[in-house]
């Protein structure tokens, strides 16, 4: 193992976590609560990490909160439906391992931190249906509204999104009909609640967790870009951060835990690592695969599974706080009713309303004419669209912003603005909507999945929540962009059961730990369940603090032959 | 709750407000100016210089007397937004008054406000502002709850902004030049 250890330590610690988002931070408090002392690099000015970003969902298969409310399930079941999930590309140990530790690790937060989750109402697996193990609800956790100014002189520097409504619960929103129905939602609740900072979602999530880093006094140093790990012939034992232009050699007595995220605002990385061109990001410009970069010259191996490409567009004037322009998400509004998504040939290619199918059919290459087929795409709406459903940022009653895609009286006239085959077009929608007004879609099934209603139906229209017809001049046409899918990687550094970082040797590298996002998704494999992420990231963050302080896991082997694997 | 030099301000002439209006959000914020109120008339009778103390500042076209056009670019959590906001001065009463209206371009956003001063002793002023925030349309609650948050922290900073800015003018300067 290299061998580069400084002349003199400007900090010592037990255990030093590269990241701010949940993964991270779970280590450094479970380290703190273990007896070692902890510290917290983080590169950006704000602390919360991706989770801040999230919807905060966290999948949790046989969890209390479901059992206390009468859901039946177990950890059993759940390790099915991801292994299913997985296709083989996964491992099973790792699908197991997260299943039969997550449970544990959300009491230990909730006992440690006052961490309060509840189950998601209503709110079910992505294959729920699909397979015997999915479930109806109970899987999917939310946290009680967080009051951000418990947070004290860290209220301002832990990470809002641009992008989700966090005033308001899963359930808030969802009871009173989703996302499409936004124009029914209780925003006296949420006004009170954004006047009062009470955080939901991810920032509500990144919150509790920042709150127990603060509560432990364990440090978090921001602007603090990790640059290097230090080894000593044997063993990791530190870290060369960057801080205010100057080296910081921090001395990491029991290891480092990499939970940097993972690589989406790094194009080449996007490009070599996952086969996806020019992806536009929700995510900030410091997810740039320093994970990689930090554990390669250890002999840090990596895996990866298949992913996917999803979509975006942007809105002129939107920008994020790095003044960039901001992206929107085309998930939550390609499968309402009264939209299609199109090629350039004019033809639906896929289940709008089902992006873990959907998503799969972007990036398709036609290798005899060396082209995308389904790449460039638009979603075509009618004005049904703009007087009842939000798209992206833009409500109903709000003018249409100023160069977002083409507006025509026709569909014809839409089809030329934007370059497809206008009689295709025409097509196209004539046959989507004499289905769609029967609520049926026999060419890609879209409003058979119970969770396209949740997330992207309206649950009042009839017969189909996710199908409508296009027929109300004016149309609109948006172009969809590539993009990334928050932070959650094809590859990654692979890790055991322990979280412990392998070497192309198979063997572990001493001292050196991953989390969440920069770890290889091995319990996921081909296909994501919604809430893995942050499952992930805070069980293995508590994992790779457990066994850097002396206090491994023993769970999995009971586990494992227990199942006979 | 209104101040006193306010309702002072807006009983002489209403205009087309309605302060009473159910889903008006409304802030105040008032300051004590260490100058008197004819130097901080000066200042504030140029409605450019209103415009360049607004959090988010980017430009000011003036239309004409009354009528402005301000580029703003608005923090909302995470997000930022640029915003294009018409301000007409309903009233301009020397030195004690100015009644405004807006509406955000392509937003179904309106508001207005006023500026209140009141001497206080030989040098000293007390200024108030008050702005208030509307939705229209389907989506009003929604914006309403969006400006909840943000109309106190606007009030509040546009308020010791102008105290800041008219206070370190040097004494005789024309603090009144040309932005």
């Amino acid at each position: 193992m290299l061998r580069n250890l400084p002349a003199n330590w400007d900090l010592e610690t037990g255990l030093v976590a590269i990241g701010s988002g949940i993964g991270g931070l779970s280590s450094a408090i479970t380290a703190h609560d273990h007896g070692t002392s902890g510290l917290v690099l983080e590169r950006s000015d704000q602390v919360g990490g991706v989770t801040a970003l999230s919807m905060g969902e966290v999948w949790v298969a046989g969890n209390h909160h479901a059992a206390a409310l009468g859901l039946e399930d177990s950890a059993e079941s759940g390790f099915r439906y991801l292994k299913r999930l997985a296709m083989g590309y996964g491992n099973d140990l790792a699908i197991l391992n997260i299943v039969v530790h997550a449970r544990h690790a959300l009491r230990y937060f909730e006992d440690r931190i006052g961490l309060k989750m509840e189950v998601i109402r209503d709110c079910p697996d992505y294959y729920y249906r699909a397979t015997n193990d999915g479930v109806a609800e109970g899987r999917m956790l939310e946290v009680v509204p967080f009051p951000g100014a418990a947070l004290g002189d860290w209220q301002s520097k832990t990470r809002l999104s641009p992008q989700m409504p966090y005033g308001l619960t899963h359930h808030d929103m969802f009871a009173r009909g989703g996302v499409a129905n936004l124009m029914k939602w209780d925003f006296a609740l949420m006004g009170e609640r954004l006047s009062k900072d009470e955080r939901c979602l991810g920032p509500g999530l990144a919150a509790y967790f920042v709150k127990g880093v603060l509560d432990r006094g364990v440090p978090l140093l921001t602007g603090a870009s990790a640059e290097e790990l230090i080894g000593d012939g044997e063993r990791i034992v530190g870290v060369r951060a960057k801080k205010d232009g100057k080296d910081l050699f921090v001395r990491a007595d029991r290891g480092v835990v990499i939970a940097a995220s993972s690589y989406e605002r790094n194009q080449d990385y996007n490009k070599t690592l996952s086969q996806q061109l020019e992806l536009g990001s929700m995510v900030f410009s410091t997810v740039d695969g320093s994970n990689f970069r930090l554990a390669a010259p250890f002999g840090a191996r990596t895996a990866r599974v298949p992913d996917i490409t999803s979509l975006g567009f942007n809105v002129a004037g939107e920008e994020d706080e790095e003044g960039k322009p901001l992206w929107r998400s085309a998930l939550p509004v390609i499968g309402q009713p009264h939209t299609i998504v199109v090629n350039r040939k004019g033809k639906r290619f896929g289940n709008e309303a089902f992006y873990r199918s959907f998503y799969y059919t972007i990036d398709i290459i036609d290798g005899g004419n060396q082209t995308h087929p389904n790449f460039p795409c638009w979603a075509i709406i009618d004005s049904q669209v703009r007087e009842k459903y939000p798209f992206g940022p833009i409500t109903p009653g709000q003018d249409w912003p100023e160069g977002l895609g083409a507006v025509a009286g026709s569909i014809s006239e839409l089809a030329g603005k934007i370059g497809i085959d206008a009689k295709q077009l025409e097509a196209t929608i004539a046959a989507f909507n004499s289905h769609a007004e029967k609520g049926e879609d026999p060419d890609f099934g879209r409003g058979t999945h119970p969770w396209s209603v949740w997330m992207c139906g309206d649950p009042f229209h009839k017969p189909n929540p996710n199908l409508g017809s296009l027929v109300k001049p004016p149309f609109y046409a948006v172009e969809l962009k590539r993009m990334g899918g928050t932070a959650i990687p094809s590859t990654g550094l692979l890790t055991d059961h322990h979280s412990r970082v392998m070497g192309w040797d198979d063997k572990p590298i001493a001292g050196l730990y991953a989390a969440g996002n920069s770890a290889a998704r091995m319990e996921t494999g081909a296909v994501m369940q919604s809430g893995m992420s942050n499952a992930r990231g805070m069980t293995q963050g508590w994992l790779a603090a457990r066994h850097a302080v002396g206090n491994p896991s023993g769970l999995l082997p009971e586990e494992a032959r227990r199942l006979g694997l | 709750m209104r101040s006193a030099i306010q309702a002072a301000c807006c009983r002489k002439k209403r205009g087309g407000w309605d302060f009473e209006s159910a889903g008006v959000i409304e802030a105040e914020h008032s300051v004590l100016v260490c100058v008197d109120i004819d130097t901080v008339w000066r200042y504030v009778k140029d409605m450019q210089r209103w415009a360049a103390l607004m959090p988010g500042y980017r430009e000011c076209m003036v239309i004409d007397a009354n009528d402005s056009r301000w580029t703003l670019k608005v923090g909302v959590g995470g997000l930022v937004r640029t915003v294009k906001v018409l301000v007409h001065v309903d009233e301009w009463r020397e030195p004690a008054c100015v009644r405004f209206s807006y509406g955000l371009e392509g937003d179904p956003v309106q508001g207005g406000g006023s500026y209140a001063a009141l001497r206080k002793g030989g040098a000293e002023t007390e200024v108030v502002l008050r702005v208030t925030v509307a939705g229209s349309g389907p989506m009003a609650p929604m914006w309403e709850a969006m400006s909840r948050p943000l109309l106190p922290k606007l009030a509040k900073s546009f308020a010791e902004k102008l105290k800041a800015e008219i206070e370190s003018a040097p004494a005789g300067s024309p603090i009144w030049k040309p932005i």
